[in-house]
């Protein structure tokens, strides 16, 4: 049975609810596509994990519908109107249509916004395929005054009754909701079940509607198969985008920031039966991450510098490792609330995660002392993760010398001592550590005067047990 | 001077043979001498200083320390893309430095360098990028002072000793050499007019005051940290001429 037709084919005439062969026959070139439920599903879950950027309370409404309370984040968006308005647009960013209803009841909102399908003809069942429509909202329900207005025109088909309590119904003569909700409810809940009862009380608000609220997965994966093969990186750029904006909206609703990233890039079918393994590229950020230009901007640089092997059919995105990011918080004045999206998208991106991001981890580091008597083991140098915003307390135990320049192999002097006399300023540290594991030493340190100037640290190597050890210089006074 | 005539003189349209130009921020560098020879009194903030080396270990990143650790102070990232040694940690932290928000770029060829200096000076959060290159690109130092420009940082291109220095990208250019304990700073180039004299600055009593020399650190009573193993130490730590001794 056909469930849903473009517009090219409702012109050759086919309409939902035909037959298979029907359409067949009407337009013979006709594509043909198998219905894909969970296809369905996962695209309802993408779609509610969109609103949860804009509602904590979005609920699924099999098979196309999502129900979303806006009322409490109306105010942080500048109105409903706009809230429906920037949702809409993502919506139909990912290319499906939307319309969209407000009213007090989610049953009310959601009938409402069913009612509003092409004229079914007649006897058809609810409609189960999504709408088509150019319309972000033509019906706005406000109080629950208005509901009775609203939807006492509406038929008893958009409703999923019994068939035999529909006929039943449809005999008497009650084919619309407003008809229904006038007769005895006793009655009717005898004739027709109680769950023509239910929805109606629910509907006008005489009973509360508790909807189970859309939880998110715990971990994010997308799939996004690209619409031809694509052979250098940079084309990749507009499909990366969408799939980050998807991972941001996720993070967004759980109130996480990624942490490390995987994407994956799927060759193509050939390629892979031959062996071919997708080429997959890891990223890690120093703190959680949401703001999509962040993100972006640090998965563009990487991909920047690596090679493809071959052509891409897909890119998959999974979230390894997130961390709790709390979200930024306005002031209550007037002149502080902003777009909220303006807002997080302006992030810049900080300039250690740049340079990370196209040198390698290991390039850019900060400087960590150690509890260490030996020169060359009292620093650490790790690769630089978010930097501490405090400042790391200063011991105020007395620091003999140290140069500002380590040499990481140490020079011999002999020669050059024999050449010139050099001259000790300050010294000797007498420095005797490290049996424990192998890499001792005994030395004196001096604070000296080359010849040609320059003020170095130079040491006496006693590791061999005689006090006349040869000399090397370990740092400058630079 | 009279002060009408010192007023007269405050008359923008008058230009004096002396004049430097006027910088619109600049860092100060701690050292009044050196202070008093800059455009602006001190680092300038918006444009590359190039800093000519005729030795290393006379002082050089100690005349950069006190502008570093006042950045620092106001908040802003240091950045040392390619150093040629590694910086000790330890003697940063002594001097006053804050490693928290020091940050060494190495391990890159020299166009990454470039590279990251060039993000390095645009970003906000950083205040100071020094770089140690051997590039005459000219277009590549251009650059850099466009980026330091925009970015309101300070930057420092550090020439080796033994390399040839660049022809004249950057606005100031200092020249750094020893002289009888004491560091030379010959004004290369600066905005303003020529300075025939170099600048002479005593660094060891910088030194001696901020690491303190080993003597004064014996008479102490000693932590329990300490750890000198007895030794004849010498009650002044007078300077002793090293010769290579013979072996027994």
């Amino acid at each position: 049975m056909v469930v849903a037709a473009n517009a090219a084919a409702q012109n050759a005439g086919i309409r939902r609810g035909q037959q298979v062969s029907a359409a067949l026959a009407l337009a013979p070139d006709v594509r043909l596509h198998e219905r894909d439920r969970e296809a369905e599903a996962d695209a309802l879950a993408e779609i509610a994990t969109l609103a949860l950027a804009f509602t904590p309370q979005a609920s699924l409404a099999p098979p196309a519908a999502i129900v979303a309370e806006v009322g409490a984040s109306a105010r942080l968006f500048g109105g409903v109107p706009r809230l429906l308005e920037h949702l809409a647009q993502q919506v139909q960013a990912r290319g499906y249509h939307v319309r969209s209803t407000i009213a007090p009841t989610p049953t009310a909102a959601w009938l409402l916004a069913c009612a509003g399908v092409a004229a079914p003809a007649a006897g058809a069942t609810r409609p189960t395929a999504p709408v088509i429509t150019t319309a972000v909202t033509t019906i706005a329900v406000t109080t629950l005054a208005q509901l009775p207005a609203a939807l006492d025109a509406l038929p008893l088909a958009l409703l999923d009754l019994d068939a035999n309590a529909l006929a039943t119904l449809n005999a008497a003569g009650v084919t619309t909701l407003g008809a229904a909700r006038r007769l005895p409810r006793a009655a009717l809940a005898r004739r027709a079940g109680t769950v023509l009862v239910d929805v109606l009380d629910r509907a006008f608000g005489v009973a509360s509607d508790p909807r189970e609220p859309y939880r998110p997965p715990p971990r994010f994966e997308r799939r996004l198969p690209l619409p031809a093969t694509v052979e250098t990186v940079d084309a990749l750029g507009f499909a990366v985008n969408r799939l980050l904006h998807d991972l941001s909206g996720w993070l967004a609703a759980r109130g996480l920031g990624a942490m490390r990233l995987t994407l994956t890039l799927v060759h193509e079918r050939h390629l892979r039966e031959r062996g071919l393994a997708p080429t997959s590229v890891a990223f890690a950020f120093g703190a959680p991450a949401r703001a999509p230009a962040h993100l972006n901007a640090v998965l563009r640089e990487r991909l920047a510098r690596i090679e493809l092997p071959a052509a891409v059919d897909a890119l998959v995105l999974v979230s390894d490792e997130t961390a709790p990011l709390a979200g930024r918080s306005l002031g209550l004045l007037p002149d502080d609330v902003r777009s909220p999206e303006s807002a997080s998208d302006a992030a810049a991106v900080p300039l250690v995660e740049r340079l990370r991001s196209r040198l390698s981890d290991d390039a850019v580091v900060v400087l960590e002392t150690c509890a260490e008597h030996r020169p060359e083991y009292a620093m650490r140098m790790i690769g630089a993760a978010s930097i501490a915003p405090a400042r790391a307390p200063v011991s105020d135990a007395p620091v003999p010398p140290r140069p500002l320049w380590l040499l990481d192999a140490m020079r011999p002097l002999r020669a050059d001592i024999e050449a010139k006399p050099w001259v000790l300023r300050d010294g000797p540290e007498r420095i005797e550590s490290g049996w424990w594991d192998g890499r001792d030493l005994r030395r004196d340190y001096f604070v000296a005067e080359s010849p040609h100037g320059e003020t170095v640290w130079i040491y006496r190597d006693h590791r061999y047990g005689t006090d006349d050890g040869e000399w090397f210089m370990h740092g400058l006074f630079a | 001077m009279n002060p009408a005539l010192t007023e007269a003189l405050a008359h923008p349209a008058i230009w004096r043979g002396g004049d430097c130009a006027p910088e619109p921020a600049a860092v100060a560098t701690g050292f009044d001498a050196l202070d008093a020879v800059l455009p602006g009194g001190g680092w300038p903030r918006a444009a590359l200083t190039e800093i000519v080396l005729e030795r290393e270990g006379i002082g050089e990143i100690m005349l950069t320390l006190p502008a570093l650790a006042r950045l620092q102070v106001e908040g802003s990232l240091v950045v040392w893309i390619a150093p040629p040694y590694r910086p000790y940690a330890p003697a940063l932290a002594a001097a006053g430095l804050d490693l928290a928000r020091f940050v060494v770029v190495r391990d890159v060829d020299e166009r990454d360098a470039l590279w990251a200096c060039e993000q390095a000076l645009r970003a906000p959060e950083c205040g100071a990028a020094f770089i140690w290159t051997s590039t005459h690109d000219e277009r590549a130092l251009r650059r850099l002072q466009v980026a330091a420009r925009e970015g309101r940082s300070w930057s420092v291109v550090w020439r080796r000793p033994g390399r040839q220095a660049s022809a004249a990208t950057a606005p100031l250019r200092l020249a750094l050499a020893p002289h009888e304990g004491q560091l030379a700073v010959r004004v290369l180039k600066r905005r303003g007019a020529e300075l025939p004299h170099p600048v002479l600055l005593d660094l060891r009593r910088e030194q001696r005051a901020s690491l303190h020399s080993l003597s004064d650190h014996h008479k102490r009573p000693k932590p329990s940290s300490h750890h000198a193993v007895g030794l004849p130490v010498p009650a002044v730590a007078r300077a002793r001429c090293l010769r290579a001794q013979r072996r027994r």
